[in-house]
């Protein structure tokens, strides 16, 4: 007898001929039956609840965050460092001071994945907690803006349908606000 | 077009979870293996659609050395698999599921192993033969026999 059958009726693998043998000896073998009955109980107590809550998991962003952020702003980057140079050797060349340098910014990519909200906004210190809209990248699900941000730490969130304060799912580093809300923390590296 | 990983990540979660808290029976060791997996799965196949077949594979290849690693260590073998499960393990599993892990670790390795991927992946027979080496013919009945110990084993307690 083919007692797999059972599994397979359970797992829902059966062809359309299995099906017929699976209940043609349902009808005629009275343990086949009972052995069905109570696997697909013990099924239901093995696909029962397991865990009042599942562990967090930080999922790190390499396809969808760090490689646009390289492209983004190191590889123009790159042809503003060869400027830099060309500009300093003309400068140490006339024996002219070098100039004093104003805090250089590094434009900084901030992406989130909401594709369930019809609104997403940015706030952070570096727009004076002013919110920023974000631009939804077609129906991927993804918004984005582009800021210049200061070298330093930065504290930031985002603001959804203009209810919900969330902080990057992203950034592992938080706090809490003093005002209920909790912030990300990123650190950016000036560009020179 | 590639699904973003967060989504993938969403809709497996919770499953995959699953599989290796049957296989583990142990709440922080599952949580260390889901974190290496989906890291591993995004690292490795950035460019390839994710699938959930691949994720299983990383988190069962990961099993096995988590295990191979820890044979030298005596108390491993009877944490895991022989006494059962001990207090701190049991930590964050539910008090009724207890007993269904207690009774998954008492079967051999590769039967735990086939019923934990039929139980929570989601998977299909011939997904599940190709991850474990077994031919299409023979894992159905190799699930079936998994499936009527575990009756045995639960039956007896």
């Amino acid at each position: 007898m083919k007692d797999y059958l059972i599994s397979m009726f359970v797992d829902n693998e059966l062809d359309i001929d299995e099906k017929i043998e699976f209940v043609e000896t349902v009808h005629d073998d009275r343990f086949f039956k009972e052995e069905a009955v109570l696997l697909l109980e013990q099924e239901k107590m093995l696909q029962g609840d397991m865990v009042a809550t599942l562990p967090h998991v930080t999922i790190p962003v390499v396809s969808e965050k760090e490689s646009w952020d390289f492209r983004s702003w190191f590889l123009p980057m790159t042809g503003f460092v060869t400027a830099m140079v060309v500009v300093a050797m003309v400068y140490f060349q006339n024996s002219a001071p070098a100039p004093i340098s104003s805090p250089a910014l590094a434009e900084h990519r901030f992406v989130i994945y909401r594709p369930d909200v019809n609104k997403v906004e940015l706030v952070g210190d570096f727009t004076q907690w002013t919110p920023v809209p974000m631009e939804k990248i077609g129906e991927s699900g993804y918004w984005t803006t582009k800021i210049n941000l200061p070298q330093g730490e930065h504290r930031y969130s985002y603001f959804v349908d203009n209810d919900q304060q969330m902080p990057d799912p992203t950034v592992l580093a938080h706090e809490q606000d003093d005002f209920g809300g909790v912030n990300s923390i990123i650190r950016v590296v000036g560009s020179i | 077009m590639m699904k973003p990983f967060r989504k993938f990540y969403i809709e497996n979660k919770e499953k995959f979870f699953g599989y290796l808290l049957r296989q583990t029976g142990n709440y922080h060791l599952s949580s260390d293996i889901m974190q290496e997996s989906f890291t591993r799965c995004l690292e490795r196949y950035a460019d390839r659609e994710e699938s959930s077949a691949l994720l299983y594979t990383i988190g069962r290849n990961l099993l096995y050395d988590h295990s191979r690693k820890s044979r030298g260590d005596a108390s491993y073998d009877d944490e895991l698999h022989g006494s059962g499960i001990d207090q701190e393990e049991t930590y964050g599993i539910k008090e009724e599921y207890q007993r269904v892990l207690r009774a998954m670790q008492k079967l051999d390795d590769e039967e735990r192993d086939i019923l934990s991927l039929v139980v929570s992946s989601g998977l299909t027979y011939r997904e599940i033969a190709k991850i474990t080496g077994n031919s299409e013919g023979n894992i159905k009945v190799k699930i079936h026999r998994s499936r009527t110990k575990l009756k045995t084993i639960l039956r007896q307690e």
